[in-house]
């Protein structure tokens, strides 16, 4: 097994830079990338070690002829050998968690309602989810279905709610998901940096249609996007 | 293809036409080989025993029919996700949402759990020198409430009423406002039925492990098979409750109004907090008795006590109580704020110390030890980079801002089919391999067995590394179809494939069964040169394995009395072990609970009534005959 995934490491790195959590184009989703190549390194840190003395004991102490009638001794506990695999994972998880927390105060004040104000540069999208299909107002007052239109290197803002049950609210190139509830506002926010055209989907499994409850981001210049408010 | 005109009955969609066909087909099938190899007395002497070993049989027996559905519809989500845009038979829209639900819920609560238990039943109380369970009686119980909420739960399929909300259930979609007709009810009854069992076995467990030790056995000198099992069952007395709460008021949003996850005085959080303070240490229920089974497997076959016993016991329980403190992190996406994602984060990590240590123990056990090659320790072996996989991933999953892309998606799907099977799965198939003779007086073939094992591990990474892939590339679960520019082809192709590999390894343990049955002599006692009490009585395990009760001065008593040619020393004074009947009073309780149920489910208020006092009435037959009575008089006359 540790045949086939050597090659799977080695595929997910040349195609990295191909798959759309890891090809980030906004400041959010930026930061979330970074966070889990940092996840990931230190990961493969311990699944390096534990993989090497799994083999190279293994091999080394595996039944042999000489050694089939053999009893081996009994042996004491190595206290510090044990006080090494207690202590280093933990500094290895406190090296992860630094990050981890401050990553998290800093865009979960951004994506869930706790922060009542809003920056005075960011512009507001209403977001309502229902079965199934997505309606975001823009501040004009327009509205669209199922296509999310935004300007780039902007601040928007996101305020979302459900019609009907729970859905989740993801556009993986751009940010995280965050839940769109019946009767309660959850926010979200990021700046797009690049234009382009991004997947956007329901991730919380929300009925029937659930699969087809997607849809397009298309990210616009500026000049563009205002052209396209003013259009009827 | 979609629906069939059945006469009597209307439109039915063709795949369960189809079920029905099979099933009847099978059931004549298996009813005239059981009356032609006149099988009934010895089905009978089943239905009504108390023998902790022929119920734990049963359960594992069970356990591998519901494991064949489960399976079933794991065959058919991965052939309705090979390609893009597929249109495989029946399975879009509501009917894949009902397969995957069936598929989450019967593999945890039908395959996994009572594969545990079942292996517990037969393990534990001869590990300890125990007779039997505490409570012999109750224990039937149990079993026949998991077969009674089996039942209750399978049978949904068959009126074309599966389940349809996810294994999780979350309100507002499970509530009547938005998934009418009875689907969800059975999954409420299915669950609350089958749980009563679980709650019900962990008693016994618990009673049983502290009253029951052959004397000398202190804790420090239990098998840690036994360990895990009494931290597991503590976990299950705590968490079991709260899925029955939660059950009991998503039944009453259902069926009688009220609005308790939904509406302007509901909420549907409190629906993912009551599920998950289940649910996350229902993980750790799962994988505990598997660590307990993978330490005495490493041991035994690598000749040698297992490495930093104590640590181990203490990882055990630091396991068992920080999974208490984590449910949030399945819910970092509801937007509970910074400070809760936060700490919830860092709990998560936590457990990876503990669990980190376990895995170095075992690795330090094989170090110096002479390391034996077979089919249980195969699975040992395989879990350990398997699992790791799954642990190292779960670490990822806890940095709480990064779950926010991962959450939901197939690197979620990836990484709890990781651990539960890479440990759970893996574990039980070990402990299956490893205690047959105890269960059957035979050993399974060993080549077979490699075979199943080599075909499973790797029909079972081609399927679920290419998933985490897949959930970068911003795949989410529970979807029925993907398109090509989604560039998950080729991931959930591979995935497909290793899917059926896994499919096919499960041919080789039927192939082995026939062969092992029909071909292969008797074992004696101790086949695998054992170090624990079970491999001192003989195989398969009798009724009341220990005539005499040894005495036990220290860990692996029995290794050591092979060792130094000695026989272990005759207790003196032990506790008397529990009385076991046979009595058919269980089964009837179940059917009579799956009556009822179907009662509730369909809204029928005469059966319910009619099911509630007989239910009723097995407690007051049961006040008026306990096989006890007649003993302790006896005793107290003595």
């Amino acid at each position: 097994m540790k045949k086939l995934f050597w090659p799977f490491v080695v595929i997910a790195f040349l195609s990295g830079c191909q798959m759309r959590v890891l090809n980030p184009k906004s400041d959010t989703a930026d930061t979330l990338t970074n966070l889990i190549y940092l996840s990931f390194g230190i990961m493969m840190l311990v699944l390096i070690v534990v993989f090497v003395l799994f083999v190279y004991f293994l091999r080394k102490f595996r039944e042999r002829k000489g050694t089939k009638f053999d009893v081996p001794a009994d042996e004491k506990e190595n206290k510090w050998l044990e006080i090494t695999w207690t202590v280093i994972p933990i500094l290895l998880l406190a090296i992860l968690a630094v990050p981890t927390v401050k990553a998290t105060y800093d865009l979960t004040s951004k994506v869930s309602g706790s922060a009542e104000g809003s920056k005075d540069n960011a512009m507001i999208v209403e977001v309502v989810g229902q079965q199934f299909n997505w309606k975001f107002t823009y501040e004009n007052g327009k509205e669209s279905y199922d296509e999310l239109i935004l300007p780039v290197d902007q601040v928007v803002e996101f305020r979302l709610t459900s019609n009907d049950v729970i859905h989740s609210f993801w556009v993986p190139n751009l940010s995280g998901k965050i839940d769109v509830l019946p009767g309660e506002e959850t926010r979200l926010s990021f700046e797009p940096r690049e234009e382009g055209m991004y997947q956007g989907k329901c991730a919380e499994f929300c009925g029937a249609e659930h699969t087809l409850m997607r849809f397009e981001t298309k990210v616009i210049s500026q000049e563009a996007f205002e052209s396209w408010m003013q259009e009827e | 293809m979609n629906g069939m005109n059945v006469p009597f009955v209307g439109q039915v969609p063709s795949d369960i036409v189809v079920a029905w066909i099979v099933s009847i087909l099978l059931g004549i099938a298996l009813m005239w080989w059981m009356t032609t190899r006149k099988k009934w007395p010895l089905i009978w002497e089943y239905i009504t025993t108390t023998d902790n070993r022929k119920i734990g049989t049963m359960y594992i027996l069970l356990s591998m029919v519901f494991f064949i559905r489960g399976g079933i519809d794991a065959m058919f989500i991965r052939t309705q996700l090979a390609i893009p845009e597929n249109d495989f038979w029946v399975f879009q829209s509501q009917k894949y949402n009902e397969v995957f639900t069936t598929h989450g819920t019967v593999m945890i609560f039908f395959v996994s759990m009572p594969l545990l238990i079942g292996l517990m039943n037969i393990a534990v109380p001869l590990q300890l020198g125990a007779n039997d369970l505490a409570f012999p009686y109750l224990n039937s119980i149990s079993f026949w409430l998991f077969v009674s909420g089996g039942v209750i739960f399978n049978m949904a399929f068959f009126f074309n009423a599966a389940p349809n909300a996810g294994w999780t259930s979350y309100a507002p979609l499970a509530t009547d406002t938005f998934t009418t007709g009875p689907n969800n009810n059975y999954y409420i009854f299915g669950l609350q039925v089958s749980g009563l069992g679980t709650i019900f076995t962990a008693i016994n467990m618990i009673v049983t492990i502290i009253r029951l030790r052959a004397p000398g056995m202190k804790m420090t000198r239990m098998p840690l098979f036994s360990w895990a099992t009494l931290v597991t069952s503590f976990l299950i007395l705590i968490a079991f409750p709260v899925l029955t709460v939660a059950l009991l008021l998503l039944m009453f949003d259902r069926i009688y109004g009220t609005s308790f996850f939904l509406g302007e005085y509901g909420d549907p959080v409190y629906w993912q907090h009551l599920f998950w303070i289940f649910g996350h240490p229902e993980v750790y229920i799962l994988i505990l008795p598997a660590f307990g089974i993978f330490s005495d497997v490493i041991s035994t076959f690598s000749r040698k006590r297992v490495y930093g016993y104590t640590s181990m016991v203490i990882a055990i329980a630091l396991i068992g109580l920080l999974g208490f403190m984590v449910w949030a992190h399945h819910m970092f996406t509801v937007g509970l704020g910074a400070l809760a994602n936060s700490i919830f984060a860092i709990t998560t990590m936590l457990i990876a110390v503990p669990t980190g240590i376990k895995v170095f123990n075992w690795l330090f056990t094989m170090r110096k030890g002479v390391v034996r090659i077979t089919t249980p320790m195969l699975f040992s072996l395989g879990f350990i980079p398997t699992f790791v996989i799954g642990g190292v991933t779960g670490v990822m999953l806890a940095v709480a801002a990064a779950d926010y892309q991962y959450h939901d998606s197939y690197f979620v799907v990836a990484h709890f089919h990781y651990t539960m099977i890479g440990g759970t799965i893996l574990g039980a198939f070990a402990g299956i391999y490893y205690w047959y003779p105890k269960m059957t007086g035979k050993m399974l073939d060993e080549k077979l067995g490699k075979w199943h094992f080599w075909l499973f591990i790797i029909g079972f990474h081609l399927t679920f590394m290419p998933q985490h892939f897949a959930g970068l590339n911003g795949m989410p679960r529970r979807v029925y179809t993907y398109t090509w520019e989604d560039g998950v082809f080729l991931l959930n192709f591979v995935s497909t494939i290793g899917a059926f590999l896994m499919g096919a390894s499960m041919l080789f343990v039927a192939w082995n069964l026939y062969k092992t049955h029909r071909l292969t002599d008797p074992v004696g006692a101790d086949p695998w040169d054992g170090r624990t009490l079970e491999w001192t009585v003989g195989s398969p395990a009798p009724e009341h394995p220990f005539q005499t009760i040894p005495k036990i001065n220290s860990i692996d008593a029995y290794w050591y009395s092979k060792v130094e040619r000695k026989r272990l020393p005759k207790a003196e004074e032990p506790r008397p072990s529990p009385i076991a009947i046979q009595t058919v009073a269980p089964v009837l309780l179940a059917g009579v609970l799956i009556v009822m149920s179907v009662g509730f489910i369909y809204g029928w208020v005469w059966i319910q009534v009619m099911g509630g006092v007989a239910a009723l009435g097995f407690f007051i037959y049961r006040v008026f005959h306990d096989e006890r009575k007649a003993v302790y008089r006896k005793e107290e006359e003595s």
